[in-house]
């Protein structure tokens, strides 16, 4: 649906979805009933030359879990004001091929132009009493001008900061963010939960606890050229959790090459003095796997598949605030501009 | 003052495992291969255990510990459900287990092992927690516990706890005694009684269904509720457990401790906090307002019953006396239904409908409530509708909830149909559910015995059956009384029928 002059109406859009209800519950009439789903407001905002096929096929993978209404905002770079948006559902069938569980999805097509118009477009679109997150997909929407008036209609915003050019740059960026807008979510750190939690659980063994006042030099490698923001986050969140017990480490980042450039292929907390780490984690040869060194023992540890959608989904899950990431954001832009 | 693990981030990681060696008595049993080493190396799959965490298997079968390792790679490779199985993830497992052949009944055994938990200690960093799993004959429980004590294992810097099966005894005094005998080598805060069945998802997700949610509290009640059925059926007969079971019955295997459970998840108080005292002691009032039978009543809100053989999709399946090891007389209930009632303000009046059963049509675990219907029937011609209001929660095979209600049929006039509003676990979530002993055992290496049943519960519930019991143990039943692949004895449809229900068909 496309009006003449690039505009649209959201009263049409919300008439073209209730049309959509009507005749999928047609299509289910009898024992095959078709149940609607919705807890969020899913806004997601990519450029024009992005993946579509990739992104309709996340969102159709986080629909089971967090069922909403799918709001994608496909941007190109155009001077003159142009909207176009259609309506459609993403359907599956849990319940052995009985019932359907259906949730709607919402593509509107923007110019760069049109970008202010888009916030009173999408706030009546929204699904009432649900919680509107916005996922950016593109560093150059975050940078524009206009883009504060949509990111305002949304509690929380996702961005990927490993999709910035100059990783330092982007965190004083989004500490901007931070301060000025709604909750914050980086991509970059949720890929370090795996790394931060195998860390947390080498040190719940309490023979290995008593080692850590003693840690004086971390050692994070990475494969950019350019220390990534992943790797800012790291060294944040291990410095102020050593800071806590009274230890403050030198931190030492040295990179490896090879991509993803985000990606980290060790950290190691060693003491002055000691031959072998505290405690280290490398990744290993096979694919999504660790290997766990400390106090002499070695274990193995599968790190599941960083996709877009297993981000997401854990991002998701977490409506509200995230104490330990505002800290690290705020810590690890600091670091990165030392 | 001790040191805190600054790295915790609640939020994201998923609860604190501290260090800890688990010595399991009955390594080479069923219970062990089947369902305890799986979930251990599922856990570590999901890089929820300690990298040192080491498991002490002992059993009569003398075996190396490379020959243990073998021997659970096997079962892990075949009882693992639902999970991929990673050679590398396994290999550092299985650094981590170890053997020791030996006899209980020989008390030299308690030393050597105390002091190979100490060996254990030194290369695993265990930090002297020690979890004994008691995966044995029940009748091993006291020895054990009494050898354990004597010799003082595993008493060190660290946490000891002890792990049991049911059955809890066999009758309030043999469980009394149990307790006792327990408590003479542990705390009671040390001792966990598992219930596998509060460990399913399900029955968790009740507690997060009542009181997480503001809707459901209100109707909870002798006001709204007009009774509640819960049925666990099983549509295989007692397999090769013949002769245990003909020692226990339905009523003691399942009403005793699952069911009494669920029942006292449905119908607990909401507990002032989700800490493990304050939840179990709800549970344990609960328990205790069971009402416990006079004689008299017994048989008029009980009903016993056990299958007979039947020709079962094309085959010929036995009855129960005809089970292996079962007496050809045998008087053991393979069907339980009980009618209970909870004597407190919330409950006063409503039945609670269990029931338990072999050879049923189907394997289902579920509770029913089913409230009261509108005060007025306005629809239908005044008709009072066949369909009440249900809610059922399903606890196993497929994990789900379900809202039954009446809706307007599409088209002239106001003709109401029932509709289902469900919610299905496992596809909702689009994850795997854990299986009920890897949360168990996660929850005990924890320390968090929300899940586990308490010495009172235990009695409490021992209470109510035992006086179901007795009455049973001096009738001569007319057995088999119900076929195979039925659901079960008329009297138990004549049960319901006296308070003017019926059983529904899961």
């Amino acid at each position: 649906m496309s009006a003449a002059g690039g505009t649209i109406a959201p009263d049409r859009i919300l008439h073209d979805m209730a049309d959509l209800w009507v005749s999928l519950g047609k299509q289910g009439e009898g024992d095959a009933g078709v149940l609607r789903a919705c807890s969020m407001t899913l806004v997601v905002a990519a450029e024009e030359s992005d993946d579509a096929q990739a992104i309709g096929e996340t969102l159709a993978a986080l629909m089971p879990e967090h069922p909403s209404r799918a709001i994608v905002i496909r941007f190109r770079s155009e001077d003159q004001r142009s909207l176009a948006a259609r309506v459609f559902a993403q359907c599956w069938m849990p319940f052995g091929h009985r019932q359907q569980i259906c949730c709607e999805q919402i593509e509107i097509t923007a110019s760069d132009a049109s970008l202010p118009d888009l916030a009173a477009v999408v706030l009546p679109l929204t699904v009432p009493d649900l919680p509107v997150i916005l996922w950016c997909r593109s560093p150059r929407l975050f940078l524009l001008p206009a883009f504060s008036q949509l990111a305002a209609i949304a509690q929380k915003l996702v961005l990927d900061s490993a999709a910035f050019g100059d990783p330092a740059a982007a965190l004083g960026d989004l500490c901007g963010a931070a301060a000025a807008g709604p909750l914050l979510a980086d991509l970059s750190w949720t890929r370090l939960t795996r790394w931060r939690e195998l860390i947390a659980q080498i040190f719940e063994n309490r023979a290995q606890l008593a080692n850590l006042p003693l840690v004086s030099n971390i050692l994070i490698s990475h494969r950019a050229v350019a220390t990534p923001t992943t790797a800012y986050y790291l060294a944040a969140w291990l410095l102020e959790g050593l800071d806590k017990i009274g230890a403050h480490p030198r931190v030492q980042f040295r990179s490896d090459g090879g991509e993803p450039a985000w990606r980290l292929s060790l950290v190691e907390l060693r003491a002055q003095g000691r031959p072998d780490a505290i405690a280290s984690i490398a990744l290993a040869a096979g694919p999504g796997a660790a290997e766990v060194k400390t106090g002499g023992l070695v274990s193995k540890a599968l790190l599941p598949a960083l996709t877009d959608y297993s981000l997401m989904r854990e991002e998701l899950a977490i409506p509200g605030r995230d104490p330990a990431f505002e800290r690290a954001l705020a810590a690890a832009a600091k670091l990165a501009l030392s | 003052m001790s040191l805190e693990n600054p790295f915790q981030d609640p939020l994201r990681f998923e609860r604190r495992v501290p260090e800890c060696a688990m010595v399991i008595f009955g390594a080479n049993g069923d219970l062990t291969k089947r369902k305890l080493l799986p979930a251990l190396y599922r856990l570590a799959y999901e890089r929820r255990l300690d990298a040192g965490f080491a498991v002490l298997g002992i059993s009569r079968t003398p075996m190396s510990d490379d020959q243990f390792r073998e021997k659970m790679l096997a079962s892990v490779k075949e009882f693992l459900e639902d999970s991929p199985f990673d050679a590398d993830v396994w290999a550092a497992f299985a650094q981590g287990l170890f053997y020791m052949p030996g006899d209980i009944d020989n008390p030299a055994i308690f030393p050597a092992l105390e002091a190979r938990l100490k060996e254990i200690e030194a290369a695993r960093h265990t930090g002297g927690n020690v979890l004994f799993y008691l995966s044995t004959q029940p009748s091993q429980y006291i020895p054990i516990a009494q050898g354990l004590g004597a010799a003082n294992v595993g008493k060190g810097a660290g946490w000891r706890r002890i792990v049991i099966e049911k059955p809890f005894g066999h009758d309030l005094a043999s469980a009394r005694k149990l307790s006792d005998e327990l408590h003479s080598a542990f705390e009671e805060s040390e001792v966990y009684r598992i219930d596998h069945y509060l460990g399913k998802e399900t029955v968790q997700n009740i507690l997060a269904f009542r009181f997480g949610n503001g809707i459901f509290e209100p109707l909870w009640n002798r006001r709204y509720v007009n009774h509640v059925q819960i049925t666990a059926a099983e549509s295989i007969g007692v397999e090769n457990r013949g002769a245990y079971y003909q020692e226990a019955g339905a009523l003691r295997d399942m009403i005793q401790n699952h069911l009494s459970q669920v029942l006292a998840t449905i119908a607990m108080e909401p507990s002032a906090t989700f800490r493990p005292t304050s939840v179990r002691d709800e549970r344990s009032k609960l328990l205790r307002s069971i009402r416990v039978m006079k004689p008299d009543e017994v048989l008029q809100n009980t009903v016993s019953g056990q299958y007979g053989p039947a020709h079962i999709g094309g085959e010929d399946v036995p009855g129960f006396r005809q089970e292996q090891g079962v007496k050809p007389d045998a008087q053991t209930d393979t069907y339980a239904a009980i009618t209970f009632f909870v004597d407190n303000w919330r409950w006063a009046g409503v039945p609670f409908y269990l029931r338990s059963g072999k050879r049923l049509p189907k394997r289902v675990t579920e509770i029913a409530i089913q409230f009261n219907a509108a005060p007025l029937a306005i629809f239908n011609g005044g008709e009072t509708t066949t369909a009440p209001n249900l809610l059922i929660l399903r606890i196993q095979p497929e994990e789900g909830i379900s809202l039954k209600f009446l809706s307007k049929r599409p088209g002239p006039g106001m003709k109401l149909r029932p509709v289902s509003m469900d919610f299905n676990y496992g596809s909702s979530f689009g994850e795997r559910s854990p299986s009920a002993y890897e949360t168990l055992l996660l929850d005990v290496i924890i320390g968090d015995a929300t899940l586990y049943t308490r010495q009172d519960m235990v009695e409490a519930s021992w209470a109510v059956v035992d006086a179901i019991q007795h009455v049973w143990d001096e009738t001569s039943f007319d057995f088999p009384n119900y076929a195979s692949g039925t659901w079960g004895p008329k009297a138990s449809d004549d049960m319901l029928a006296r308070r003017g229900h019926v059983w529904r068909q899961p």
